[in-house]
């Protein structure tokens, strides 16, 4: 029992561990300049770093609790979870409560609960179920079935609306399909229909708001004071950076509160403010090595329903990571996804060391069969 | 364990070869291989845009987002009179400001601020909705400005209880003289956008002068703003600031008025409408300039209200025209001075005679002389001394308007004197060309009949009456007029006469001072000289029903252009009574009150007497000892 314990342990994918702690500090003394501001009376400092470090100490016993569970237990409860999800979704509209004039989140008592982020780990592991129950690439009945499956979740929350957690949806779904395989006259087709699906979305299915957002990454310099404002200012503090950073506390962009949501979604232009291009650079090496050790995972994983759950994994983490930091350095719209580890957020911390957890799990357990 | 399909993990050994067979995907993973190299590369390459190529640019835009330039005003200089007392200064008042966004209780508010200054609530609520429409909710608006400073203290104890109320400082131009000086220093109110459009050193709000001296002299008075960089956060709050350039206060500007004559001409004119100068004919330094009527030029301080402004420029006497340099009028038998000196030069000897019957006739017309009985026989002193009309109708139809323009031109009548204050009138010496060239008909020798006495289309200022008489006596130099003590004399023109011809007229006008018209005027214990001059304006019929006004317009003006020599001092004293009637009998009187303010205090006829003790304006307690500090240098 003794010799099991260890060998799993030398199977543990450490550089991950390591990956998301250095990230994790990262984004923890990022955090501490990101809640500071500069007034005329001095230094003002909001608590995020602090409650921050909290969250993270509940994220890793969570992440502890789940390399501690056998995944193949989830396959049990995939559908269940699926189903819940489903019914939570329904309720959204109906008991949720608005905030931004979008209704995304139920209250239960003092906690409230954002249905669209059950929704993510619930398709993905709906789908990696369904996945490793295919040997072969997939044909047309399998596309049509998983789209069955993906649809009526991602319709709903598109309803919210949560464009940021709907593309999330769609990454992660759409990225395992895309590893397991699909027939090429399905690649062919959808790569046909995916400018009408734009084409449709955009006139029928998208709300003013959001192609506001859209026409403002566009050109963001035709309303710099209202809807440009927030990538006109993240990439004035980006840039600003230039080669070395403004320095620890000493980007003017983030003191003087010029960038709006610098501690949560736009975390990464303070970073790349007072840190600069080499900063940054490090920051993404980072980021690289991070998704390179789950992909180390996938690779050394024998396991067809591991794999597919590491590659949910991996389309989440890189999702998030491509979308907000796209979003940040003015490459793509903006939409309310976080920076994972480096952006102030309790629930998404607790998420993002679970999803390492389980990965770490799956790593663990790859060999176990030969003992 | 339940699984159903085959082909799940972990269940039978069976089915576990099967497993260690398995293989992830290939493509699956080159695809996500590629996705991380798109994702190093696409973000890499994006911040090398962001901050290494474009960075430097950033860098400014960061600057500009947080450092602002701020000018720092600079205290305006201030005007004193000869002697150092203020006649222009800068103080601070004191205001009552609101901020609705904090008042708890607006009615109770404003009831209060009524208890405490006495405006009755319905003004104040008035005032607050007038500038409530203007501004935001959270800024400050003014309700309530110069409140007195024990007022004030009282306010400052209870404000503690009325949140949302301030007392606010603010700069204010104050004119301790008032009416006095109104003219002379103009006001400064806010620059317009024209104004601003003009000179790149002013910003919005800036004051500046807009009339007098304040006009004149802006530049000087002016200073320069101090520049500073102020360090903002997003909600426009200074966080830090650094002083690039101290602002440097306007000089201070000393005239050559002195305060006390100013007030004595003030009082000798005693509230007829017209004007006073008085001047130095060596160097062409105003001592004393007044008019009447005037107003109270800190109304205009800190904006006018629209209702003090409409009364001013409605009143049918003009209170705001300067009527020493912007109101001509026919000078009348004052001109006769000018008109002596252009005959003498002219080949007309001084000792030669004109029969005066009482009346001149020019083909059909008549030109009655003042005194219709008429004088008989006279010479130049002898004309001068009676003002006889047919003396000069006759001699000048000799000399010719040619000669006469040509002599009043080079005497710088026509022209402004160039005093330095705005909007000075020019006056009118005809000629030929003139009438040519304006009416379009050819100057007759009724014309020339006219313009010898004064009368016709001959029009001069007080001012320019005062240089000319300031001429004679100093052997011919047109002086511009100073306003500043500072200033050194400047020719502006050379009277075209020799100084045997000046004497003659200085020893007629000294004749006149001791017996003839201006007699009135004359000293013994000074040496006295003067002319007077009646000048006819253009009647209406006689029969019709007129209301005070109208009859007032009816008048005659009232000159006198005199000067007086005690010991080391000489004096101009022009006086100019609008619609008074006779130069005698109205100007004459008011003259003869200056000189006796002048010549009964040694401290005006002697060179080098013990100036006036300094003494100001009573002062805000707060600007006492600072004020102190700055008299010592004074002269």
């Amino acid at each position: 029992m003794e010799k099991t314990k260890q060998a799993l342990l030398r199977h543990l994918n450490w550089i991950l561990l390591g990956c998301a702690l250095a990230l994790f500090t990262v984004g923890e003394i990022n955090l501490v300049s990101a809640s500071g501001a500069r007034l005329d009376a001095g230094f003002a400092q909001a608590g995020f770093y602090e409650r921050q470090l909290i969250w993270g100490l509940i994220g890793l016993c969570c992440m502890t609790l789940t390399i501690c569970f056998d995944y193949h237990k989830l396959l049990r409860f995939s559908w269940y979870l699926y189903g819940i999800t489903l019914f939570l979704l329904i309720l959204v509209p109906l008991i949720g409560t608005t905030v931004y004039g979008a209704k995304r989140w139920i209250s239960v008592g003092a906690f409230s609960i954002q249905p669209s982020e059950v929704a993510k780990f619930a398709l993905l592991l709906a789908t990696a179920k369904f996945l490793s129950t295919r040997t072969e690439t997939l044909g047309w009945k399998d596309f049509g079935l998983i789209l069955l499956v993906a649809a009526p979740p991602l319709g709903l929350i598109l309803k919210q609306p949560d464009l940021g957690s709907g593309l999330m949806l769609l990454f992660i779904v759409g990225g395992m399909v895309l590893f397991h395989g699909l027939k090429a006259s399905i690649l062919k087709v959808s790569a046909l229909a995916l400018p009408c699906i734009g084409a449709f979305m955009w006139f029928v299915g998208m709300h003013d708001y959001q192609r506001q957002r859209i026409l403002t990454f566009l050109s963001p310099e035709a309303d710099p004071l209202g809807s440009g404002y927030h990538i006109l200012q993240s990439r004035i503090a980006i840039g600003s950076g230039q080669l070395w950073g403004k320095g620890f506390a000493s980007g003017t962009q983030s003191q003087l509160r010029f960038l709006p949501e610098r501690h949560s979604d736009f975390a990464l232009a303070v970073f790349g403010e007072e840190w600069g291009y080499v900063g940054c650079v490090v920051l993404i090496c980072l980021f690289v090595v991070f998704m390179m050790s789950i992909l180390t995972t996938i690779i050394q994983s024998r396991d067809r329903f591991g794999t597919m759950l590491c590659v949910g994994v991996f389309f989440y983490f890189f999702a998030e990571i491509s979308i907000n930091m796209g979003m940040v350095v003015g490459l793509m719209p903006v939409v309310g996804i976080p920076l994972p580890f480096i952006s102030y957020g309790g629930s998404a911390t607790i998420v993002n060391f679970t999803l390492i957890g389980l990965v770490l799990g799956i790593s663990m357990r790859r060999k176990k069969l030969h003992l | 364990m339940k699984f159903r399909r085959s082909d799940t993990p972990a269940a039978s050994p069976l089915i576990r070869k099967k497993q260690e067979e398995y293989q992830p995907p290939k493509t699956g993973l080159i695809l996500l291989q590629c996705l991380i190299i798109l994702f190093f590369s696409v973000f890499t390459l994006r911040f090398y845009y962001l901050q290494i190529l474009h960075g430097a640019e950033f860098s400014i835009q960061s600057q500009n987002n947080s450092w602002r330039n701020e000018y720092v005003s600079a205290p305006r200089g201030r005007i004193l009179d000869l002697h150092g007392r203020i006649l222009a200064d800068n103080i601070t008042s004191f205001g009552l400001s609101i901020v609705p966004d904090d008042v708890q209780d607006l009615n109770a508010t404003l009831a209060q601020v009524s208890l405490w200054t006495a405006i009755p609530i319905g003004k104040i609520e008035e005032r607050y909705k007038q500038e409530r429409a203007k501004a935001k909710s959270f800024e400050p608006l003014l309700l309530i400005s110069d409140i007195s400073f024990d007022l004030v203290a009282r306010i400052e104890s209870e404000l503690c209880y009325w949140p949302g109320l301030e007392i606010i400082v603010q700069g204010k131009r104050y004119y301790p003289e008032k009416d006095m000086f109104a003219h002379i220093l103009g006001y400064v109110s806010v620059a317009n956008e024209k104004e601003l459009a003009k000179d790149s050193e002013l910003i919005l709000g800036d004051n500046i002068g807009k009339s007098g001296l304040e006009l004149t002299m802006d530049k000087r008075l002016r200073g320069k703003k101090g520049v500073r960089n102020i360090e903002v956060d997003s909600s426009g709050h200074m966080v830090s600031s650094v002083t690039r350039t101290n602002p440097q206060i306007g000089s201070d500007l000393t005239m050559s008025i002195d305060r006390d004559l100013q007030e004595a001409c003030w009082q000798a004119l005693g509230g007829k409408v017209g004007s006073i100068v008085v001047m130095e004919p060596e160097t062409g330094k105003i001592r004393a300039m007044v008019t009447e009527p005037a107003y109270d030029n800190n109304l205009f301080s800190g904006g006018i209200l629209q209702k003090d402004w409409d009364e001013l420029r409605n009143s049918p006497k003009f209170p705001l025209q300067n009527r020493a340099i912007q109101s001509t009028y026919p000078p009348g038998s004052v001109w006769k001075l000018i008109m002596a000196g252009c005959f003498m030069e002219n080949g007309i000897s001084p000792q030669e005679t004109v029969f005066c019957p009482g009346y001149a006739k020019l083909g059909k017309q008549i030109f009655r002389c003042w005194k219709h009985s008429g004088h008989g026989s006279q010479n130049l002193e002898q004309a001068l001394f009676n003002s006889c009309d047919v003396y000069f109708y006759l001699m000048a139809e000799r000399v010719g308007i040619s000669k006469i323009s040509a002599y009043t031109a080079a005497c710088g009548l026509g022209q402004p004197t160039g005093i330095d204050l705005p909007n000075e009138r020019s006056g009118l010496a005809p000629s030929r060309e003139w009438k040519q060239r304006r009416h379009k008909k050819s100057w007759t020798r009724g014309d020339t009949y006219n313009t010898s006495i004064g009368q016709g289309y001959t029009l001069t200022t007080p001012l320019q009456i005062a240089v000319q008489v300031a001429a004679i006596l100093n052997g011919g130099k047109v002086l511009k007029p100073l306003l500043l003590e500072d200033d050194t004399p400047e020719v502006r023109h050379h009277v075209p006469a020799s100084r045997q011809t000046l004497n003659q007229i200085i020893v007629a006008m000294r004749k006149t001072a001791s017996g003839g018209t201006a007699r009135v005027v004359g000293r013994k214990d000074a040496d006295m000289g003067g002319k007077t001059g009646t000048a006819q304006v253009v009647k209406l019929d006689k029969n019709r029903a007129m209301n005070t006004l109208q009859a007032w317009k009816q008048k005659d003006h009232a000159w006198i252009a005199t000067w007086g020599h005690k010991e080391d001092k000489t004096y101009v004293v022009v006086v100019m009574v609008e619609h008074g009637g006779g130069g005698s009998s109205v100007a004459g009187p008011v003259a003869a009150s200056v000189y006796n303010f002048l010549f009964s205090d040694p401290r005006y006829y002697r060179a080098g007497a013990p100036s006036v003790p300094i003494y100001g304006p009573p002062l805000p307690p707060s600007m006492v000892r600072e004020r102190q500090v700055q008299q010592l240098r004074l002269p």
